[in-house]
Parts: structure tokens; C-alpha cells; sequence
């Protein structure tokens, strides 16, 4: 009891500057940790606990208490850029979100030796995703895009792989109108945002003839009998009650899906679509969550170690057993027993070979609405062939302007 | 013989009117009750998800409020609940005395800075109350009250702190009240404080029940303060930011049903708050002090 009243008080002047108190060699420090509900559940083995604990272990050098907070990847980067000294010093963010930390100077970058650890258990596109201007900014734990369930009972794995050939076999749903789905249609066609993603003054070309006949093929395929739009819920309930046999969604919707389709879950990368006779390949936005340090941190060694831990292979493992949080380092890839799974090898193959990396440069914000206004007009009915053009072009002018200049 | 003729269309005149009045308020009923309905039934609902074809449930169940209180270790919902009633009720007790007793003041004192707060109160309650909401955040961090246990009274202050600007109903119904019964009170020797617990406050009852309710409703139902304030606590979590989460992508299509559940159970306490008080209420609208 007395060593918890001692522990509050060093923690209460830590959170207040610059005491690191040091007795006999032994660093006390006081780590803020943010992860999502799941990952701190007892439900679901307490992935976070057990490994701030084993990193204690690992680390006798320091005296560790830590504070738990519950903040998911998708809200942590602006919670903590909103006011970086009352954030955690270490949290979890999906990297769309790295210029918000960035902008904020709010995330730390990692550098030297902690930089080649992560950079060899990592695929290259894997950290470039958590990348910007030269610096690594986050240890990527997992890629994060989307690809394709299916109803074994109603496909082949032969007629998987072209969304016409499904069409003409079952019932396809696909979120038309949200946008971080739509345009793997229009890249699958060669068209392109920021260059290769990274370039803010090349902007977006989904322009001319190439972005025209996608346009075309979209207003075909939403007349197509068999296919319905995807939109609040109504995919994962089509495929519920059995009207509808693939979807195009994530690996949070695994869980459900598996719970419907059972034995009959397929899932895949991304299907090529034909177009005039070609075979093009959609491509999906991809981007990756990753482990972050706040730059303002007063222990930021330890910050750093403890990142550098719940990314590594071990914690990967233990995510990916406690959770099914498909991983992403190279090694335990390698592993037979989990590069069988179906889901990681899906996801990884839409990573590697099915997507594009989803552009984070602040100029990507003009990209979405124009994008959603595109799918709403083919399914509304106000862009046809005959209006295409234009409507192709004016998504393309809105897609490169902010609207304000 | 005519006379009579004459009556009984009067009467059917009378009735092909309340026909028409009734259906018209039927439908009426029907469109506002619709959405509650809704909500009420897909509590109920036994199939899953977010997103279902048909209006009415296929199969109806108590499983989501039981899942609610049950399926604790992602969602708290009863430690949210219990948070949002905590902070209601002191919220509540605290703005139900600041609103009184400043509208006390305003109508029976005179005092120099009377008319200048008056309007000063009326220029800020043109501004939403939002837009103090970084700067309140970062007074309560700097005060220490961001963190921990300390949440909860941040969130009481934050509700209850403004409420002596929102005096002026209450002050309209104490100037309904003569000024001579005070005369009287203070004749017979009471003091300010006498007059405004003894005589005025059970002669007010009605606007009470007014200032109670709305008090209490404002703190309840709110999502932006608490969201701005508990961050990444979430043992200190609010209803309002339970409900939201349970509409995440990751939740929402196994939590969707549970979150109508708990839309239905967080309306109990103002059903409650407001049934035992609507005698009073609408003796409140009408105004006036008889006798």
C-alpha cells in the first residue's frame, strides 16, 4: 500500500515536468498506454496488460507504472493532437491520420537503432505507410484495407477472380457510395492520386478517357440485376438472410461474417473487372495501424522501447491469437500456422498485390465527397452515359481544389 | 319541428368536424410516435445487425438489455449509467438552487449591477456554449480536474456552472408573485432568506418542477462535453459516449440492437422524473399564482 502511495506521488510530479526519479539504478517511470476496449478486455486475454508486463519484465532497469486509457486507432491520433501533454506517451493510430500528429508535432520520431529493427521486420511499403518527409513516425503493428467475402456455395475460387463472371452466378453487394471504396475501380484503370501517393503538388488525375470508360462501366454495373449497393449495414444483412452471396468489406466484419457463413466463408483479395474486353485489376485503398510515441513524452526512451515492444513479432503473435489481428512482420509471416489462415492470407495479398497505398497528404481531404457524389449520382440515376463525361471531369476538378481557391 | 331539424344538423355539423379533427390528429400521433416505436421494437429484435428488410421484427427477445448489463468488459453500460445519473442528479440538485436563487434576486432585489447583469446574461445566451469548450477544457486540466475521479466533478461544474444565466423564466414566474406578501413577511420580521424558502418557493412549484427537469435533462443527454472531457478515460465514460461507440464499425453490426436497448433505458429516469412532476408542469406553462 505504501509503495502505491509512493508510486501516485512520484507519478503526480511526473505528469508535471521533469522529475525522473532514480533509486538505487532503478528508473521510476510513469507510461500512459492507449489502445482500444478489445485489446484491454478480460474477454478478449488483455493483450495490452500482458504485454506492458512482459516489457516490465524484460526491463528491470525501470520501475514502471502504468496508466491504461481507451482510445481506438481511428479517433487516438486526434485525441492526442488535440493536446499532446495530457495524451498517452504511447498509442495505437491507423496512419491515415499521421499528418493530423504530424501537423500537431505531436508523435515522435523513431530513429537509429529502432529505426533498423522495425525497418527489417517490415516490408517496405509497410513503413512507408507510416512515413513522412524522410521519418518514421509509428512501429506498424498491422495493414489495415479492405477486400472480398464470398459464399463458398455459390462461387468457385475460379469465378472469384472477375466481378463480371460473379455477377452472372450471385448476387453481388459492394459499398458504392463511400468513397474509400469506389475509386478502385477508377486506379485499377490507371488512374492516380498525388503520383505514387506522396507527391501534393501532381494532385489527382482521374481524368480523360481512362477515368470515362470506368464511369461507363460503373453505370452498367449498377443496372446489372445482381448487383446491389452496400450501404448502412445492408450487405452484411443481405448476406444474413441469404440474399446476397460476397461483400466487400474489412477484417472487422470477419467475426460476423464467419458466424453466418460458417464452413461456406470464402475470402480474397480484390477481383479483376472486365472492361471492353479487358482484364483490370481493382485496387483498394491500403494503409496500415500503427504503435505511435508522443513527442512531448517525459520518459521517452522507455516510450520509445515499450512502441518498439507491442510491435514486435511477440506481441504480433499474442494480438493475432487473443484477437486475430492479422500481422504484418515478415518473420511471422514465415510462420505455416498463421500464414494458412485464410483472412491473413487476404489481407495480405490485397496489401501487397491488390492496392494501392492510401495517399496522406492534407490535399486527400478534397478526395472523398466528390468521389461519394460520383457513386450517389450513377445510383440515383443522374450521371448516365449520356452526362458521363462531364461528371467524370467534374469529380476530377473537385477531387483537385479545396473548394476555397 | 324545424327547430329540431335545425339541432340535429348542428350536431352533425359538430361531429363530421371532431370526425375530421381526430383523424387528422390520429395521423398525426401516428407520425410522431413512429420513430419511438421503432426504436422500441428493434430493442426487441432478435436477429441481428444493422440493417434488416422488414419493418416489424421476425423474432423478439430480451437478450439486448440483458446482453447490456451482462456483457461488461468492452462496453460498461451500467457504469456509464450509473456515471451520467451521478452527474445528472448533482448537476441537477446545483443548477436547480443557482437558477432560484439568482432568479430570487433579480426579481426582489435592487441592486445597482441589476439591469447590466440582466443583459449581459441575455448577450451570452445568444452564443452556444460550445464555443467555450476548449478553453473550459484546458481551465479544468490546469485546475487538475482531467484526470481520474476528478472527471465526474469537472463534468458537474461544466453543467452547472452556467446555469445562472438561464433565470428568466423563473424570475417571470416570482414577478407574478404580489410583492405585498413579501411586505407582509418582512413586517413580521423575516429575513430575505425566510421569505424566499418560507413564502416563495411553496408558492412556486410548478416553475421548481420546470427548473428540475430541465436541469436535470441537459446533463443527461449530453455528448460533447463529456466526449471533450473524459478523452481516453473510459472508466468515467458517459451514457451519451457508450452509445456512440456502440455505433463504431467494429460494433455496430453486433451492438446495434443493444444500442436501441439502451436508447430505450436511459429514457426511463426522464419518464420517471417527468410523470411524478406533470401535475406541477403544467400548472407551471399556465403561469399565474392563485390566491
Amino acid at each position: 500500500m505504501t509503495a502505491m502511495m509512493g508510486l501516485l506521488a512520484l507519478s503526480g510530479c511526473g505528469s508535471s515536468g521533469s522529475s525522473q526519479a532514480q533509486v538505487g539504478g532503478v528508473q521510476n517511470v510513469r507510461l500512459m498506454v492507449w489502445a482500444p476496449s478489445e485489446d484491454q478486455s478480460k474477454d478478449s486475454g488483455q493483450w495490452l496488460q500482458k504485454c506492458c508486463e512482459a516489457f516490465a519484465e524484460q526491463h528491470p532497469e525501470y520501475n514502471i507504472h502504468f496508466v491504461y486509457g481507451v482510445a481506438d486507432e481511428a479517433t487516438a491520433a486526434t485525441q492526442v493532437a488535440q493536446d499532446p501533454e495530457a495524451s498517452a506517451d504511447v498509442f495505437m493510430f491507423a496512419n491515415d491520420n499521421l499528418t493530423v500528429l504530424t501537423d500537431a508535432k505531436a508523435a515522435a520520431k523513431f530513429g537509429g537503432i529502432y529505426e533498423e529493427q522495425i525497418m527489417s521486420t517490415n516490408s517496405q511499403t509497410v513503413t512507408d505507410s507510416v512515413r513522412a518527409d524522410g521519418y518514421l513516425y509509428g512501429v506498424p503493428f498491422t495493414t489495415n484495407t479492405w477486400y472480398m467475402y464470398y459464399d463458398k456455395s455459390v462461387f468457385s475460387e475460379e469465378d472469384v477472380k472477375n466481378l463480371d463472371t460473379m455477377l452472372e452466378k450471385g448476387v453481388v453487394s459492394f459499398p458504392f457510395t463511400n468513397s474509400w471504396y469506389l475509386p478502385s475501380f477508377y486506379v485499377g484503370n490507371g488512374c492516380t492520386l498525388f503520383e505514387d501517393g506522396t507527391v501534393e503538388e501532381a494532385g489527382v488525375d482521374f481524368a480523360g478517357e481512362k477515368a470515362e470508360v470506368v464511369t461507363d462501366y460503373l453505370i452498367d454495373l449498377m443496372n446489372h440485376p445482381n448487383f446491389v449497393v452496400d450501404a448502412d449495414g445492408s450487405g452484411i444483412a443481405g448476406l444474413r438472410d441469404g440474399s446476397i452471396h460476397a461483400m466487400f468489406t474489412g477484417s472487422w466484419d470477419a467475426a460476423s461474417i464467419k458466424e453466418i457463413l460458417g464452413e461456406n466463408m470464402g475470402v480474397t483479395s480484390l477481383p479483376t473487372y472486365t472492361l471492353n474486353g479487358e482484364e483490370k485489376q481493382m485496387m483498394a485503398y491500403a494503409g496500415s495501424k500503427a504503435i505511435g510515441v508522443n513527442a512531448t513524452s517525459d520518459h521517452m526512451v522507455a516510450a520509445v522501447q515499450l512502441a518498439v515492444y507491442l510491435g514486435s513479432a511477440e506481441a504480433q503473435k499474442l494480438h493475432y491469437d487473443l484477437r486475430n489481428v492479422v500481422p504484418c512482420n515478415t518473420e511471422l509471416l514465415q510462420d505455416p500456422s498463421i500464414s494458412s489462415d485464410m483472412l491473413v492470407m487476404a489481407q495480405n495479398d490485397t496489401f501487397d498485390r491488390t492496392s494501392i497505398l492510401q495517399p496522406f497528404v492534407s490535399a486527400m481531404a478534397n478526395c472523398w465527397t466528390p468521389v461519394e457524389n460520383m457513386g450517389k449520382g450513377i445510383r440515383n440515376k443522374t450521371v448516365t452515359h449520356e452526362n458521363s463525361k462531364e461528371q467524370t471531369q467534374a469529380m476530377n476538378d473537385a477531387m483537385n481544389s479545396n473548394g476555397i481557391s | 319541428m324545424a327547430a329540431a331539424k335545425r339541432q340535429r344538423s348542428a350536431k352533425r355539423t359538430k361531429m363530421i368536424n371532431n370526425t375530421i379533427v381526430h383523424v387528422v390528429l390520429a395521423i398525426l400521433a401516428m407520425i410522431w410516435v413512429f420513430p419511438i416505436l421503432w426504436v422500441v421494437l428493434t430493442s426487441f429484435r432478435a436477429e441481428k445487425g444493422s440493417y434488416v428488410s422488414t419493418f416489424l421484427p421476425q423474432s423478439y427477445t430480451i437478450a439486448n438489455y440483458a446482453r447490456l448489463f451482462s456483457d461488461t468488459t468492452i462496453l460498461n453500460f451500467p457504469r456509464m449509467f450509473a456515471n451520467t445519473l451521478f452527474i445528472a442528479i448533482c448537476s441537477c440538485i446545483l443548477s436547480t438552487f443557482y437558477v432560484l436563487s439568482v432568479s430570487y434576486c433579480l426579481s426582489r432585489l435592487r441592486f445597482k449591477l441589476r439591469k447590466p447583469y440582466m443583459n449581459m446574461a441575455m448577450i451570452l445566451g445568444l452564443f452556444p456554449g460550445f464555443m467555450s469548450m476548449v478553453a473550459v477544457y484546458f481551465i479544468l486540466k490546469a485546475l487538475g480536474l482531467s484526470e481520474g475521479g476528478l472527471i465526474r466533478l469537472a463534468l458537474i461544474l461544466c453543467y452547472s456552472g452556467g446555469a445562472g444565466l438561464g433565470f428568466q423564466i423563473a424570475k417571470g414566474f416570482f414577478d407574478t408573485i404580489p410583492l405585498a406578501i413579501d411586505e407582509a413577511a418582512l413586517i413580521d420580521g423575516c429575513t430575505r432568506w425566510q421569505i424566499f424558502t418560507r413564502i416563495t418557493l411553496p408558492l412556486s412549484k410548478p416553475v421548481i418542477v420546470y427548473t428540475v427537469l430541465t436541469s436535470f435533462i441537459g446533463p443527461w443527454v449530453d455528448f460533447i462535453f463529456a466526449k471533450v472531457i473524459c478523452r481516453a478515460n473510459a472508466d468515467y465514460y458517459t451514457v451519451a459516449i457508450g452509445l456512440w461507440r456502440m455505433l463504431e464499425k467494429e460494433y455496430i453490426d453486433s451492438w446495434y440492437t443493444c444500442f436501441a436497448a439502451g436508447a430505450v433505458l436511459i429514457s426511463i429516469p426522464i419518464a420517471i422524473l417527468f410523470m411524478f412532476l406533470q401535475r406541477y408542469y403544467v400548472d407551471g406553462m399556465s403561469g399565474a399564482v392563485k390566491g
